[in-house]
């Protein structure tokens, strides 16, 4: 069949083309900005310490080490055995800290409270303290993200 | 007589390229109102003082800043302690940035309660209210460019908050912050956000700002709007810029009396790993939705408190922004309830504040 008029004038035409050419341009150009200004960090999946340097922790004591750009807190349990914990309240990621006498974890911001399990237990926290995974070989004490192998 | 031919010459010069004398005409033709609630129309003009303030003492402070992990901390330092005079200029750059926003809260409940933003003035008020949010962005980036202890963590929780907001949260935060985390490169964000990208839009929205104001003209209270008989008005040029002048001056020697007696303190440098310091606050203009962020418990019908503390203040955002359209009957009982809520919101804000003080 052939129609008589054309579906498009020819300025609709003009007009869906200049336009389309201007959404293209405007999404080519913002697509490198927004990759520039959200740099790639991720966290680490996983950290290596030396043992030595944690072997001779009481029980009922932490240290902090580096996870990433965040404290990560390793605790030595009554049993003689280690927990790691990313240290950061799962409120608003203020830093936490243990305070061993009273078998807590606290967080200065908002008043939250952790058992010494990191779970919470009083104040805003919604969630308890990440873990981390824990391994120790050889010289070496393995720190992993949960869920990396 | 050659003299002030030479003047006149040069002034038509200048005009018939610039068109500017339409300015001054406009100017020394402009009236302000006089009844009992011009003092109100003070508050705008200090606005600008200390936002000038902030504008000169900040270009000092930035050529001995320094943006970094490293440096930010101990070039604060060097400015407070080896710069001469530089002690008192961190000082009222700080205890300016406190007054401004102070003025600005003035400035707007004054607004509010006088509904001074009913129409024609609709736009003049949103374009505040933008203005406000660039204000407390500005003290909150500046809050975290000494580095020290506290500002690190009020930084934390700043930036995590927004990360509750519905789909676009987490590209706040990490937007905000230049990664997951708060780094140096948080640092070093917020000096720019604090330096450059602010001031750009600051300036450009107060120009829209000031010219609303002068298209539309002073406000009139509502009870002497209605009123056949005409008010009072003083001449812009002189009258009122003199006293206007007068409220500079006072303000001023209030501002570097504080500046001078109760100096901007600096604690020690922030470290990343350390814990958040016991008491940590944010600034004063913050207290209430701190106080917020810790009693609100941490469940609250399926949701996170802080999430609901988000989509409140969110919420609150916006309606503040619509007021003028919301309050689109000032002199019937809706705008009355309105009138009331603003005071029941200063009680609210106010009291929230000092709770947190306890
Ligand atoms: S950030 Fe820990 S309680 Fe709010």
């Amino acid at each position: 069949m052939k129609l008589r008029h054309s579906l498009f004038t020819r300025r609709q035409f003009l007009n869906g083309l200049l336009g389309g050419w201007l959404g293209a341009f405007a999404v080519s150009f913002l697509y490198p900005v927004l990759k520039f200004i959200f740099p790639p960090t991720r966290e680490p999946d996983e950290v290596i310490l030396p043992f030595a340097d944690f072997q001779d922790m009481e029980p009922n004591t932490v240290k902090n080490f580096a996870w990433g750009n965040k404290p990560g807190i390793l605790k030595r349990n009554n049993d003689g055995s280690y927990t790691a914990f990313v240290g950061v309240c799962t409120h608003l990621d203020c830093n936490v800290t243990y305070l061993p006498d009273q078998r807590k974890f606290y967080c200065a911001c908002h008043e939250g409270w952790y058992d010494e399990n990191g779970i919470h237990m009083a104040g805003p926290p919604p969630r308890p303290l990440r873990r981390l995974n824990l391994s120790i070989e050889g010289e070496n004490l393995i720190i992993k993200r949960e869920g990396v192998e | 007589m050659k003299e002030k031919k030479v003047k006149k010459d040069i002034r038509s010069w200048l005009d018939e390229r610039s068109g500017l004398s339409v300015v001054f005409h406009f100017l020394r033709e402009k009236k302000i109102p006089q009844h009992k609630h011009s003092l109100w129309y003070y508050t705008g003009s200090a606005i600008l003082l200390f936002f000038g303030i902030q504008v000169i003492t900040g270009f000092m402070l930035v050529f001995y800043y320094n943006p970094t992990l490293e440096e930010a901390n101990s070039s604060v330092a060097r400015i407070m302690t080896e710069i001469p005079l530089g002690w008192i200029i961190r000082s009222v750059h700080s205890w300016s940035a406190s007054f401004m926003i102070a003025f600005v809260f003035i400035h707007l409940l004054s607004i509010w309660i006088t509904k001074a933003y009913r129409k024609p003035r609709e736009l003049t008020w949103m374009s505040g209210v933008f203005l406000l949010v660039l204000s407390l962005l500005f003290g909150f980036t500046g809050y975290l460019l000494p580095w020290d202890d506290l500002s690190l963590s009020a930084t934390k929780v700043g930036t995590d908050i927004p990360r509750s907001i519905p789909v676009v949260g987490a590209w706040v935060t990490q937007f905000l912050r230049g990664g997951e985390d708060v780094t140096g490169d948080t640092l070093t964000r917020f000096f720019g956000f604090h330096v450059c990208i602010l001031p750009i839009f600051l300036f450009a929205l107060l120009a829209v700002h000031v010219y609303l104001v002068q298209k539309q003209g002073m406000s009139l209270p509502l009870d002497l709007e209605s009123k056949e008989e005409k008010v009072n008005e003083l001449p812009f040029w002189p009258n009122f810029v003199y006293r206007e002048m007068i409220v500079w001056l006072v303000l001023i020697g209030v501002l570097f009396t504080v500046s001078i007696f109760f100096p901007a303190s600096l604690e020690k440098a922030a470290d990343l790993m350390a814990p958040a310091p016991e008491g940590i606050k944010p600034e004063w203009y913050f207290l209430f939705l701190f106080q917020m962020l810790k009693i609100f418990p941490s469940k609250i019908l399926f949701m996170n408190g802080d999430t609901l503390v988000v989509l409140l203040i969110l919420l609150g955002g916006i309606a503040f922004f619509f007021l003028p359209l919301i309050d689109n009957k000032p002199t019937e009982r809706k705008g009355k309830i309105i009138t009331v809520i603003a005071y029941l919101f200063i009680i609210y804000a106010v009291g929230m504040s000092v709770w947190s003080l306890l």
